[in-house]
């Protein structure tokens, strides 16, 4: 697929396209960029700072706490991504079957938990994993489990729960993005091979699946950033704990910056951490991507 | 073309909205603006004191915003202060005691000392001391957190005990109650979490400790009365009389809804306490337990509290200093209106002779509650939270889960110790 | 239709049922909330109470309710369209006309996507004080209006759209801006229903970076004066959750009615 070289005046409206956001983005962020890596550098504390060189990445090495939170964040992501990207991707095949009954009501249903306030449904996820709470009335009842579960009490089990709350508020999110994609696929196609007599799974496979790449790509990366940044959930349901076990980068940045004696160098520093697995997965990513795209 | 109007029409909105944009309003010099976070105890605390310092003072309007959380203000503050514009800022800004040496450390210049205009004598010291920073006192100190041990008496009385049982105990004594309470009616003792280490810290207190030692230095190994909260923590759970809560709904909702027996807690928990009104009667407060055998154990505490402090870069910074000495250093009537409406206990010691602090309280009992805060208040040891209590929190709340299983407290200590020296760097 | 699609089909249904009961009852459990005290929210009553004139007494007499849910509409509509116009125009341009340098940037842009929004955060705003625009709506809706996020997802979506139809476009004479303004946009509608659902919920919660730059009540939104009442040391959880309630409808109209945009096959439509 060689690329071809566009002429003098493509190359001018190309530039005239991105260039509103290109403005924009250069505005908006390259100062902040520039002070956030240049206060990477900077050791001290509140407005104390002074030039400290590799001294804060010396200090990522020995922070267990960073290490820590480093493990977590990384469980979350490639247990939680592939998770969520699969049952999103069914939801959204489900429902974009024009003879399924009740489509709208199924797709508001579930997209509801991402508009669900963080309020009220960290709260409910608390009392609802509660020792005595709903779900393990119900485990014990079913037999599946004899005796409860310590969900908030237990670092294995709270990694467990925030997986669960994140996958429930995050998967009906990504299935917008699938549903919005399927409807740029031409049906005929899907007509044509239901007449050779192509079975489901075999045009899900072989004709959704490429289809969609682009957004699948896509919904991976922003989720790993998503997972990679997560905050919201581990701050309103366990606060990180219990003993550290649900602590993410983020977290441990907000720590850094607002809870604990404020030192902005340091947390620049953890916060480039994020950037730098972002920029390994996503090279990866695409390196698979790539090998993969087919000869068309 | 007509499926792009809408289009176009959106866009014709987006650039009127950017145009309507108004600038602030420029600042009177007679306008005091406060920042506060709970507009039904802290807000309504400080709209009683505006109003009584306009009847003499008509040309100063007090501005209270309570629109933001605690963390929304720590974290507008925090930002600004680093960003270096203060515009915007309030001029008068309500902080929790054990995060201000903090502030007043990481951001010198950027507070009043207050001490040099108002007499800090009247307050209780212990709350002077959380706001001394380099010699100078830097708050006018508001609500006391001083602690006390709240019960249910109907199921103290169900398992044979009196309110006279629960006078001058230690934590041992409280956890045997506490099991005789549970295997005549079910109840647990506490609710506790995992996620916080606030019952560690009013022990460790009541004993006149804290995590540093006069140095700022780290104060944990060897930390005899942090051993003995430790241990004492570690017990509660092992007796099998703690219901496990998670986050603020959860603790509260443990007590009120009647499941436990009751809770160790600052006097603010009051209100909290009181929203189930049909429990009117049923409840009773006794001292703090005490640490046993360790020296200088008492049975006063504090938990939470907090004090206002004056900008140094609010445009009515002489406006607010005179309001707080007026009506906050200077109005024993104004503190008896806030302990009845709104269950503030203040901390400045003459209030303690009003009409409002003697009257018993019939939802306990009949108890004269206000009169034992306030006598205890006067009591309460009085600590250095030092600049990273936060971090040394996260170090204690990682060993809690370990402790309450039975681990060792001798190397939860060592490990608080590893993490908090690590975190203070 | 063979019997294996037909033992498929009532298992999808069971399927959908679970995960939609599922989703749909922290949202009940919201609104039921939202008729109760606070006394029985905190002991986990679930069923519907008498309180909801009560709690929505309360809510309308603690908060200037329409001033709030104004700052936000005007933020997220005004802040939504363009992020949605600057964004979508990126997304075309990088996808449609590639060029080795662009294609760098545009992989650069994706690295800066995954900076904390805490670590830009300060000097942005001493940006923001240094333009005098402090406590304006302006401030935070322009940082986010080149959204790097939407610009990606455009970029993606555009990978669909069939090269013939901007050729044909082209054969026709139609200027570049014209086939993006009369063919691309109407062919993506459904990306853009995604899209617009997406960046109005981002733009409606938005929460640290107004509570940063705003500063007086008047100015602030709801989602940030509905959360800072749980920070009451007693919170009404029934008040406070009749505000989540009412401050979720927004979303969920734009939702409604934007999910339609879902149902036919458009690609087909246009050919």
């Amino acid at each position: 697929m060689a690329q071809a070289k566009l002429g003098r005046s493509e190359q001018v409206t190309g530039w005239a396209f991105v260039a509103p956001a290109l403005v924009l983005l250069g505005i908006f962020m390259i100062y902040p960029i520039i002070w956030s890596l240049w206060m990477s550098f900077q050791v001290g504390k509140g407005m104390n700072l002074s030039f400290g060189g590799w001294a804060n990445i010396i200090r990522l090495t020995k922070d267990p706490v960073f290490i820590r939170a480093l493990v977590n964040t990384c469980i979350f992501f490639v247990v939680q991504v592939p998770i969520m990207i699969v049952l999103a991707l069914l939801f959204a095949v489900a429902l974009n079957d024009p003879k399924l009954r009740f489509r709208g009501l199924f797709r508001t249903a579930i997209f509801l938990p991402c508009v669900t306030s963080l309020i009220a449904y960290s709260t409910l996820f608390k009392s609802m994993f509660a020792t005595d709470g709903v779900v393990n009335n119900a485990l014990i009842w079913l037999h599946v489990v004899s005796g409860p579960i310590p969900w908030l009490q237990d670092p294995f089990w709270a990694k467990v729960l925030i997986i669960l709350a994140i996958t429930w508020r995050w998967t009906g999110y990504n299935m917008i993005f699938y549903l919005a994609a399927l409807q740029n696929i031409d049906r005929s196609i899907y007509e044509a091979a239901r007449i050779d007599g192509i079975p489901a799974w075999a045009r899900f496979t072989g004709i959704t699946i490429p289809m969609l790449k682009p957004v699948i790509l896509f919904t991976t990366i922003i989720s790993t950033i998503g997972t990679l940044q997560l905050f919201d959930e581990v701050n309103n349901i366990t606060i990180g704990g219990p003993s550290d076990a649900t602590l993410t980068l983020s977290l441990y940045i907000y720590n850094l910056t607002f809870k604990f004696m404020p030192s902005f160098g340091y947390s620049a520093t953890v916060s480039w951490v994020i950037v730098v697995i972002v920029a390994i997965l996503s090279f990866l990513q695409f390196l698979i991507a790539r090998d993969r795209r087919p000869a068309a | 073309m007509n499926r792009f109007a809408p289009w176009r029409r959106a866009l014709g909105i987006a650039v009127a909205g950017i145009s309507m944009i108004t600038a602030s309003a420029a600042l009177a010099a007679t306008t005091v603006n406060v920042w506060c976070w709970d507009t039904n105890f802290n807000g309504a605390a400080m709209r009683e004191a505006a109003a009584r310092y306009n009847r003499d003072h008509p040309d100063v309007t007090i501005n209270i915003d309570v629109s933001m959380s605690q963390d929304d203000i720590r974290q507008k503050l925090q930002t600004q202060l680093l960003a270096n514009n203060t515009q915007g800022l309030p001029d008068i800004v309500l902080i929790q005691d054990d995060v201000a040496q903090k502030y007043l450390q990481s951001f010198p210049g950027a507070f009043v000392p207050l001490g040099d205009s108002i007499d800090m004598s009247q307050f209780a010291q212990y709350k002077v001391a959380a706001a001394t920073h380099d010699g100078k006192a830097y708050s006018l100190p508001f609500d006391s957190g001083v602690t006390g041990l709240f019960y249910r008496t109907d199921y103290l009385d169900q398992a044979g005990y009196k309110a006279a049982d629960l006078q001058d105990i230690d934590w041992d004594k409280l956890i045997d109650i506490g099991k005789t309470v549970k295997a005549k009616t079910g109840h647990n003792l506490f609710g506790l979490d995992l996620n916080g280490d606030g019952l560690i810290r009013i022990m460790m207190q009541s004993a006149g400790a804290w995590y540093f030692n006069k140095d700022g230095s780290l104060n944990i190994v060897d930390n005899a009365p942090l051993k003995a909260a430790l241990t004492a923590y570690g017990k509660i759970w092992q007796a099998d009389i703690v219901k496990p809560v998670s986050g603020w709904t959860d603790f509260t909702g443990a007590f009120t809804s009647g499941d436990t027996v009751g809770t160790v807690d600052g006097a603010w928990m009051v209100g909290t306490i009181k929203s189930k009104p049909d429990q009117s009667g049923k409840w009773g407060v006794a001292p703090t337990p005490k640490l046993a055998g360790v020296d200088g154990a008492t049975h006063y505490s504090n938990e939470g509290g907090s004090s206002w402090y004056v900008l140094s870069s609010g445009p009515g910074k002489d406006a607010a200093i005179d309001f707080l000495k007026t009506i906050w250093a200077g109005d024993k009537d104004f503190y008896q209106k806030i302990l009845v409406g709104q269950g503030a206990v203040g901390t400045w010691l003459a209030a303690r002779d009003g009409e409002a602090y003697k009257s018993s309280d019939e939802f306990f009992g009949g108890q004269p509650v206000w009169a034992n805060f306030s006598d205890w208040l006067a009591k309460i040891p009085g600590v250095d939270y030092g600049t990273f209590t936060a971090e040394v929190d996260a170090a204690v709340v990682a060993q809690l889960p370990a402790i309450a299983k039975g681990g060792s407290v001798d190397d939860a200590l060592k490990a608080i110790n590893d993490q908090a020296q690590q975190q203070m760097q | 239709m063979n019997a294996l699609a037909l033992a498929r089909r009532p298992l999808v249904y069971v399927l959908l049922s679970v995960a939609a009961f599922v989703s749909v009852f922290p949202f009940y459990w919201m609104v039921v909330g939202a008729t109760n005290k606070s006394a029985d929210i905190v002991t986990g009553k679930p069923s519907l109470g008498d309180s909801l004139f009560a709690n929505a007494a309360t809510f309308f007499a603690t908060v200037d309710v329409a001033r709030i849910f104004w700052n936000s509409a005007l933020i997220a509509v005004v802040g939504s369209l363009l992020t949605l116009a600057v964004s979508s125009l990126a997304g075309y341009g990088f996808e449609m006309f590639r060029s080795r340098f662009r294609e760098r940037l545009f992989a650069l842009m994706l690295l800066l996507l995954s900076i904390p929004f805490a670590a830009l955060m300060v000097p942005l705003f001493v940006m923001i004080s240094q333009a005098h625009l402090t406590n304006t709506y302006a401030a935070v809706i322009l940082p986010g209006i080149a959204s790097i996020f939407i610009i990606f997802y455009f970029r993606q979506a555009t990978k669909a759209f069939p090269a013939e139809l901007r050729d044909a476009a082209r054969v026709d004479g139609l200027k570049e801006w014209q086939i993006f303004l009369y063919i691309y946009l109407p062919v993506m509608r459904s990306t853009y229903a995604a899209a617009t659902i997406i960046v109005f919920m981002a733009n409606w919660n938005n929460y640290l970076w107004p509570l940063i730059v705003l500063n007086t009540a008047d100015m602030k939104t709801a989602t940030l004066i509905i959360s800072a009442l749980t920070s009451a040391y007693t919170p009404d959880y029934g008040m406070i959750l009749f505000g989540t309630v009412l401050a979720t409808l927004p979303t969920l109209i734009i939702f409604f009615l934007l999910q339609r945009q879902f149902v036919e096959g458009l690609l087909g439509s246009v050919k």
